[in-house]
């Protein structure tokens, strides 16, 4: 029987043994420590040339905006292009820090050298904060001629939508703030001890005394699971209320209760695409290739893989829906939505969510490697992009006064975006990149702290005629 | 947290093998009385079919009701199999091991269970045969190709032969170990069922790739068939309450919830039954009460969206709907002991430490959540068919018959009968699962502490 456990042993390994990636080395940790604190210094004229580029660029989005303000105040339809940046940066980078959540929860191992860059990713709720300011003030009251319109606030007060928007958003940059701040101490306390200057000043006040003690270890553990739990709460709760005060219940008729999720799934699809981008970043720009593995890549890749499927599906259980009821506001669904004057948008966001990445993740060879993975997150950005586009503008270009039709029978045509759109979407990008560069310079891009865990966890060992990796599961 | 102990092979064979090679006590007289609750409850159903559904409650304007209800229920318990095996075993969880063999032989039988439901609602069972022969592709009447009615059959015994195949890959090692040690016509019985199994490296290689191609295709039929289940109700317009998008996730979370809570009722029973508290112990548990909150809140989630959706388009007869489910009596009962048994009381149990690390109290706990399951199917299902529609002309309360809750109660003691035949003649636990875990685990010492750890292959 002993011969039977070590041949299965050996079949798993001879199973894996075709094309299975190299295990990482461990670093030493004075080492690490070291090379991550120097991140924070590192490409210092580089970055200094890039910062100048996306604030100049943050800038003249800023300008655009205002004088879109100026401009095109009140008029709903010019608004649907700032709405779907908006959506398409609260996805993308609001659904970043999951990546670090989740897995932490799940004990997965893999997670320790992304988790900072995938947090620090929440910080852009400030930029999308103030992107959505004339949105809200641009947002139909609940009462329309009159007459109360359709919504998720049923009776509720006039300005439900407005509120709750503004609650929801102070409570995602409190949680966003919390979180990093939490998950960081010991790396502030790092910043304290090693760093220079305003940094070191810095770190002492944020590291809050912080000396590594057990209790103190305790504390931060229980900090990062009420923070992640805050934050993911809040994270699904703005998905619900961007997806329908946002989006559906601008359109008669469009009565939909899988979108939030569908809303929620394909944030978190673009939030590992995000995570996968900047560690690829960081990899090839500050050097991290001892840090950041093959396994890192490979299994956000899985990920990205099984949540392009999850579109697929979300997708179609709506659709087959709609398709299959053939009732009149069903109909304006499809022909609205799909068919309408977005179709080609569309099916260009089709293309890149789901078919393409599908067809590119699907391959184990393209998950073992880096640029392959990346590429992968690139085609998802775009494709999410695009939807938020089909969704928000189409949403956005529906008259105020036709708000109360049982559903729309005759279809606004297609809204293009003008110059001033435009420089509202790159400032909103550059500014929101900005933001996240500009915090890897206060902490690492890498949790110094996390990554000697990594290490200390961690031991490749020989195996039969393999090499295999043993890992700690501490409770 | 972990409380992995060293077992040596010779103790974890003869314990997991004590069903096979040396039936315990108390097997043969409660097979013997749930086969006479087996064999009553076809009795019944030959007497239902004799007679026809005048003798179950279902008439004018429900005509989907206990049956149904079960036959969704039953699809729902089968989702514990493929959620365990195939999805835990592709994220690698070390914990599924001992769980593995209960969750698929679940799924078996309970899909086998389900099937059985539509048949017997059809009154006629052998008029299904109308159903299949001659199939009609081109005049777009019943049988209708493009209908969720046909593609449920399709998907439940694609699921069913995906499933049993899982059940049998995963069984080979072990029939080759019962094959060398017994003697006599099981001997012959396990020669022939090992397909000749010696645990050559070869052998070990293709049972292992066949596993994890087998986990990767089963995912899509695993969505496929409660989605498709979800359908036959939500592409249907006419019945208030039952078009909506939602549904498809809605089902197969919900399927997850109530599948892995019969997977933690199924181990309760087999660690008392059959004394494998080495084998089953509280850290698994533990782990999949952790599991289940999460599947419980994400399900809790979905319910609250199709409540809140139904009423969104502020139409009349839907707010009426749902104000009958859940203000009016006798449904406002039902809602509540639904909404509390399948998610107040057993999610606020497993919050608790000290709960999820006790058997007696996992073990009830996950029987409400299955009350709580079959309640949300029978509210989802009857309330709508119960309230006058523009194509009904008749608005009654449904009552279901003596017969029908036999039935339902009956298909429980089937299910259980069928996996205590199972037990007698192949382990619920698997040897070989047991035996790698033991191999693959091991500790790590870190600075005076020593941490329990895990042999990862590189991906």
């Amino acid at each position: 029987m002993a011969s039977e456990v070590i041949h299965t042993a050996g079949a798993h390994a001879e199973a894996h043994e075709e094309g299975h990636h190299e295990l990482p080395a461990r670093v030493d940790p004075d080492v690490a420590l070291s090379e991550l604190v120097a991140t924070t210094e590192a490409n210092g004229s580089a970055v200094r040339t890039w910062a100048w580029i996306l604030g100049i660029l943050s800038l003249v989005g800023i300008v655009s905006f205002g004088v879109k303000v100026g401009i095109e105040w009140g008029d709903q339809a010019k608004w649907g292009y700032t709405a779907a940046i908006v959506a398409f940066l609260f996805s993308a980078f609001g659904g970043a820090p999951l990546v670090a959540i989740a897995p932490m929860i799940a004990k997965a191992n893999w997670v320790r050298p992304v988790a900072r860059f995938a947090q620090l990713c929440s910080l852009v709720s400030i930029v999308i904060s103030i992107w959505m300011i004339p949105l809200i003030l641009n947002l139909p009251m609940l009462i329309v001629d009159g007459a109360r319109r359709r919504s998720i606030w049923f009776e509720g007060p006039d300005v439900s939508p407005h509120i709750w928007a503004v609650v929801a958003l102070t409570t995602l940059i409190i949680s966003s703030v919390g979180l990093i701040w939490a998950y960081g101490m010991p790396d502030f306390a790092v910043m304290r001890d090693h760093g220079t200057g305003w940094k070191q000043r810095f770190g002492n006040w944020a590291a809050r005394g912080w000396i590594g003690s057990t209790v103190q270890w305790r504390t931060m553990r229980m900090r990062i699971g009420m923070m992640g739990t805050l934050y993911f709460f809040t994270f699904v709760f703005i998905h619900f209320m961007l997806s329908t005060d946002f989006a559906m219940s601008l359109v008669p008729g469009w009565r939909d209760a899988i979108f939030p999720m569908y809303h929620a799934i394909s944030s978190i699809q673009a939030g590992l695409a995000v995570t996968v981008i900047g560690i690829w970043a960081a990899r090839k720009y500050l050097g991290l290739e001892k840090y950041l593995h093959l396994d890192q890549f490979w299994s956000i890749g899985r990920l990205m893989f099984a949540f392009t499927l999850l579109w697929g599906y979300f997708f179609i259980s709506a659709f087959i829906v709609f398709w299959y009821g053939r009732s009149g506001s069903d109909q304006m669904w499809i022909d609205f939505l799909i068919l309408g004057p977005y179709f080609w948008v569309f099916i260009g966001a089709v293309l890149l969510i789901w078919f393409t990445p599908w067809w590119w993740l699907i391959w184990n060879k393209v998950r073992r490697s880096y640029n392959g993975t990346a590429i992968g997150a690139g085609l998802i950005l775009a494709g999410v992009f695009l939807d938020r586009v089909r969704l928000y503008v189409a949403a956005w270009s529906v008259p105020e006064e036709r708000i109360h039709e049982r559903f729309l029978t005759e279809y606004p045509g297609t809204v293009y975006p003008d110059v001033m759109d435009i420089l509202i979407m790159v400032g909103a990008v550059a500014a929101s990149v900005l933001l996240v560069i500009l915090a890897t310079r206060v902490l690492p891009i890498l949790s110094v702290w996390d990554v000697q865990q990594f290490n200390l966890l961690y031991r490749p060992v020989d195996y039969m005629k393999t090499k295999v990796s043993l890992i700690g599961k501490p409770d | 947290m972990q409380q992995r102990r060293t077992i040596d092979q010779i103790h974890t064979n003869r314990v997991l093998l004590n069903g096979q090679l040396d039936t315990p006590k108390w097997w043969a007289p409660t097979v013997i009385t749930l086969g006479i609750i087996v064999a009553i409850g076809f009795f019944l159903i030959g007497i239902m079919v004799n007679k026809g559904l005048g003798v179950t409650g279902l008439s004018r304007p429900v005509y989907w009701g206990l049956f149904i209800t079960t036959f969704v229920f039953w699809v729902g318990i089968s989702h514990a199999g493929i959620m365990i095996s195939a999805i835990l075993r592709l994220s690698q969880a070390e914990w599924r091991r001992p769980v593995t063999r209960a969750a698929e032989l679940l799924t078996v039988f309970s899909l086998l269970t389900a099937l059985m439901f539509p048949l017997m609602h059809a009154g006629r069972p052998w008029r299904i045969i109308y159903y299949i022969v001659p199939y009609d592709f081109a005049r777009g009447i019943m049988p209708n190709v493009r209908s969720p009615l046909i593609w449920d059959p399709v998907a439940i015994s694609t699921y069913l032969t995906g499933s049993t195949l899982f059940l049998y890959i995963a069984l080979l090692p072990d029939l080759g170990n019962l094959r060398d040690r017994t003697t006599g016509w099981q001997k012959a019985f396990y020669t022939i069922l090992a397909l000749g199994w010696r645990g050559n490296p070869r052998q070990w290689k293709l049972q292992t790739v066949g596993g994890i191609l087998l986990s990767a295709l089963m995912l899509p039929i695993f969505v496929s068939v409660h989605s498709i289940v979800s359908w036959d109700f939500a592409v249907t317009p006419a019945v208030e309450g039952w078009h909506s998008t939602i549904f498809a996730p809605y089902f197969v979370i919900g399927a997850v919830h109530s599948g892995v809570s019969a997977v933690v009722t199924m181990m309760a029973l087999m660690r008392w039954l059959w004394k494998w508290e080495d084998f089953i112990r509280p850290e698994h548990f533990d782990a999949l009460a952790r599991l289940l909150i999460v599947v419980a809140t994400g399900w809790l989630a979905f319910t609250f969206l199709e409540l809140i959706f139904a009423v969104y388009g502020l139409d009349a007869p839907e707010i009426e709907l749902r104000d009958m489910q859940i203000f009016q009596w006798p449904w406002n009962l039902l809602f509540v002991v639904f909404v509390f048994t399948g998610y107040i009381i057993p999610v606020g149990m497993w919050l608790q430490k000290s709960v999820r690390n006790n058997i007696a109290l996992m073990f009830w706990s996950s029987l409400f959540v299955n009350i709580g399951m079959w309640l949300e199917r029978f509210m989802i299902i009857v309330p709508g068919l119960a309230r006058k529609t523009p194509f009904v002309y008749t608005w009654e309360a449904y009552r279901p018959s003596g017969l029908e809750w036999f039935i339902l109660f009956w298909s429980l003691a089937w299910v259980t009968f069928l996996m205590l035949l199972f037990s007698r003649f192949f382990p619920l636990v698997p040897l070989f699962e047991q035996k790698e875990s033991q191999t693959f685990g091991d500790s790590i010492k870190i600075g005076r502490a020593r941490v329990p750890a895990i042999v990862r292959e590189a991906d």
